[in-house]
């Protein structure tokens, strides 16, 4: 069963990965590239909470919650793409010790819990911070911003060495162009805050060489959530009249799941790795569908359960008191299809789903700073000159788990203004330098172009007198797609900004 | 490595090679020798420098232009590496008339072929995502469809080169595949264009240069003309089946798009071109690019000069 359940795992991560580069130009609709994030019940339920809407695509999660019940927190054990990770991690680098040192259980489990309880409370006050700790979303977003691009760099060195080799550049260069078509992109991209979500993976990561599988012992909410519903579980571990107490078992458990009597088990933290199956030297450790045992005591008092919610409502006092600077706020241009912004703010589970399949088209969307303030740190805007919105694409709202963005048709996307563009005029060629240029008008997408000049006689700055096509941008017609931003010559801050005025939003259905 | 630099840019300015020299020089020798004009010389001044191509299908077009400028095997030798560069920059669908018409590329690179080339590359530095414009033109497939390969640029193969001939361009950046080809090709659709009045040829060889493509368009006329100082294409191939007449060069509305059923073949580039503004309604002489090219010497800008041969 322990390999299998290794089969599982390393499949299951496969499978997310697959789907990450799913997730790209050209985009099939018809595979579920967010399905880790859909099935996830932390997110989804924070995200109707907070956003006080139901929308379809959470109840999907009910299927997880369902099997759960079933079979307690196989998920963790079996699925989740962190947890394989961490395991990977900890089996790698950690040294087994020869005579069982693990699971000193002297932490508790309990601090999950609040966790957990602190989402929800911070939930219920429209305050979505589950995406910033939620695995599912961790996962996604490291692997967009910190994986992807490291692997890429990775390969693309790799290759440049071997190009050194004259008779092999030339099959280097087509398996890389042939790579281009599924694996590598066609220009790779770097994002925002990838150091920091580095580090805190790295970090995540790292916990476990205090005990193994930390993260999901102590801090994970989504192992919390299903350890809720796992106590209900029908498939469970039991131990027979074999048993001789070695308490070998207790030693390799990595979830300290079995109580001190090495026979009960604690059902909210057995994830079912099957190694207490596996390493009982006679054979006593079963799982199955039979009667229960007393399940070990769970710690959680009710102090901590108040100090939990009493922390949630500080939280929510404090970011919602935290200072938003309107000048900083209106640079935060929203992909197209998003909701008005309060709703988006809940609903937005900060996973990054739209900024990785923006990175394969128009490279526009990245990760935010504090430009909506703290409520709205890694939520997804249009960074030109970064990067801008491709006229002819609508794939964020497509991969939104949340409906965050909502899909659009490319016909109602043309129609959806997310911004508008403003000239600079100490910055731009022809208002300063009086020199003709046109390149933003150039770029312009709208068939009608939002561009437009005016033919003026106008002193230049060294006192000249010169006829200069001055340009200006027609309001009503710009979509906010920053391309002009993207593509004008100027160096450094450049002769065309970006802000949101005009922005056209959605109220969430339902 | 500088020489290395220098040498594949020589070829592109002085299309014959020493060993082209060498073998031509035999040849002429050997001609005197049996008492011979050379042979390739009499027919090169019996075709016309421009062919106008009027009624049909943008591959009938294209094939009656090439077939009266003296067919493929004029421009492509047997064994060649060609080029063929037709303008793809925009997400756009060959209806809006914003890039090269995807049969007329398809045909142009069965000629190719059939003129016995080893290979042909058909890229562009697009503006938009390459992967869209490469497919929503249709030219990826139908390129691909005639056996060109179709790749797409990497930023890493842009070498800068010296202009020796540039006046404000001393130095840019071209891709690399452009310096080591035998030929090249130009495929420019005929457009309304802010900036130049009119992109045609000359503005569609950016489609090969990196850097900050955007500083081209200060001083555009002097720059563009430059750049076809150092970019010599064998053949200019101007698709004006559909032409951008306003909005250009991207466009986006069907009602910019005029259909003009027009395909200009030619070896001199000012020549294609200044033929190209007058479908606009311009005089060579009104667009700054084609007097600054006139004057460089770069080539013909004077309608009435240039002998030109209409097949419809």
């Amino acid at each position: 069963m322990r390999t299998l359940r290794r089969i599982v795992q390393i499949t299951s991560l496969l499978v997310f990965f697959i789907f990450f580069l799913l997730a790209t130009y050209p985009f099939h609709t018809r595979i579920p590239v967010d399905f880790f994030l859909r099935i996830d019940p932390l997110i989804q339920w924070t995200a109707i909470l907070s956003s006080r809407s139901f929308y379809a695509i959470g109840f999907l999660s009910l299927l997880l919650i369902f099997l759960t019940i079933i079979f307690g927190r196989f998920f963790c054990g079996w699925i989740c793409p962190l947890g394989t990770c961490i395991d990977f991690f900890d089996n790698t680098l950690r040294h087994k010790p020869k005579n069982g040192k693990y699971s000193p259980g002297t932490l508790g489990v309990y601090f999950k819990f609040g966790v957990l309880l602190f989402l929800f409370v911070t939930a219920l006050f429209s305050l979505q911070l589950s995406g910033y700790v939620d695995p599912i979303s961790i996962m996604t977003r490291t692997t967009t911003t910190v994986l992807y691009p490291i692997f890429v760099f990775l390969i693309e060195g790799v290759f440049r060495i071997l190009e050194w080799i004259p008779f092999l550049a030339s099959p280097i260069q087509k398996f890389e162009t042939f790579l281009q078509s599924f694996l590598l992109p066609i220009s790779p991209s770097v994002f925002r805050g990838s150091f920091l979500i580095g580090i805190l993976f790295l970090g995540i990561l790292l916990l476990g060489t205090l005990q193994k599988r930390f993260w999901c012992r102590h801090v994970c909410p989504l192992g919390a959530l299903l350890g809720l519903f796992s106590k209900f579980r029908l498939y469970h571990r039991s131990v027979s009249e074999k048993c001789t107490a070695c308490g070998i078992c207790y030693q390799n458990c990595r979830m300290e799941a079995i109580g001190k009597d090495f026979k009960s088990t604690q059902y909210t933290e057995c994830i079912n790795c099957m190694d207490c199956e596996a390493v009982c030297p006679v054979g006593a450790i079963q799982f199955g569908f039979s009667k229960k045992g007393e399940p070990a005591k769970v710690d959680l008092t009710r102090r901590k359960v108040l100090s939990a919610g009493a922390s949630g409502l500080f939280a929510v006092a404090l970011f919602k008191t935290s200072l938003i600077h309107p000048v900083q706020k209106a640079k935060a241009v929203r992909p197209p299809g998003a909701l008005v912004e309060d709703q988006f703010l809940d609903r937005c589970i900060r996973c990054g789903e739209c900024i990785r399949i923006c990175s394969t088209s128009g490279q526009g969307l990245q990760y935010a700073g504090l430009e909506t303030g703290w409520s709205g740190l890694a939520t997804p805007i249009l960074l030109p000159p970064l990067g801008y919105c491709e006229y002819n694409c609508n794939l964020c709202g497509q991969v939104c788990p949340t409906g965050a963005i909502r899909s659009l048709s490319l016909e109602e996307k043309h129609g959806v203004k997310m911004g508008t563009a403003h000239f600079d005029k100490t910055r731009c060629i022809p208002w300063y330098y009086g020199e003709n240029c046109m390149v933003c008008e150039e770029h312009c997408p709208v068939p009608e172009k939002a561009i437009k000049f005016r033919e003026e006689r106008i002193v230049t700055i060294d006192g000249k007198e010169a006829v200069v096509m001055l340009p200006y941008v027609v309001e009503e017609l710009c979509v906010g797609c920053g391309i002009c931003v993207v593509r004008c010559p100027v160096e450094g801050e450049k002769g065309i900004f970006l802000t949101n005025a005009g922005e056209r939003r959605f109220f969430a259905k339902g | 490595m500088l020489e290395a630099n220098q040498n594949p840019g020589c070829q592109l300015i002085h299309p014959m090679q020493r060993r082209e020299f060498l073998k031509y020089t035999a040849m002429l020798t050997g001609g005197l020798a049996v008492l011979r004009t050379p042979f390739g010389w009499a027919i090169e001044k019996d075709f016309p420098i421009l062919v106008i191509a009027k009624e049909g299908s943008p591959g009938e077009l294209v094939r009656k232009a090439v077939a009266k400028l003296g067919g493929m095997s004029r421009f492509v030798k047997p064994g060649d590496i060609v080029i063929v560069k037709p303008n793809m920059s925009w997400d756009r669908v060959p209806e809006q008339a914003a890039t090269t018409h995807p049969e007329i590329v398809r045909e142009v690179v069965s000629m190719c072929f059939e003129a016995g080339a080893k290979q042909v590359k058909v890229f562009d530095y697009t503006l938009n995502e390459p992967r869209r414009c490469y497919k929503r033109t249709g030219i990826q497939s139908a390129a691909e469809s005639a056996g060109a390969t179709v790749p797409f640029i990497s930023e890493r193969k842009f070498k800068k080169v010296p202009f020796p001939e540039g006046e404000l361009i001393r130095e840019w950046e071209i891709y690399e595949d452009v310096l080591h080809a035998d030929k090249i090709i130009n495929l420019p659709i005929a457009k309304h264009h802010s900036i130049s009045a009119v992109s045609l040829g000359m503005k569609n060889l950016m489609g090969l240069i990196g850097g900050n493509r955007g500083q081209f368009h200060r001083q555009f006329p002097k720059k563009i003309v430059d750049l076809s100082t150092r970019i010599r294409p064998t053949l200019v191939i101007l698709d004006a089946y559909r032409m951008l007449v306003r909005n250009g060069p991207s466009g986006g509305s069907l009602s910019d798009v005029i259909l003009k059923k027009t395909v200009i073949a030619g070896t001199d580039p000012v020549a294609v071109d200044s033929y190209g503004a007058s479908l606009f309604g311009l005089y060579p002489d009104q667009v700054p690019f084609l007097v600054e090219a006139k004057t460089r010497g770069l080539g013909e800008n004077n309608l009435k000069k240039i002998s030109t041969v209409i097949v419809s």
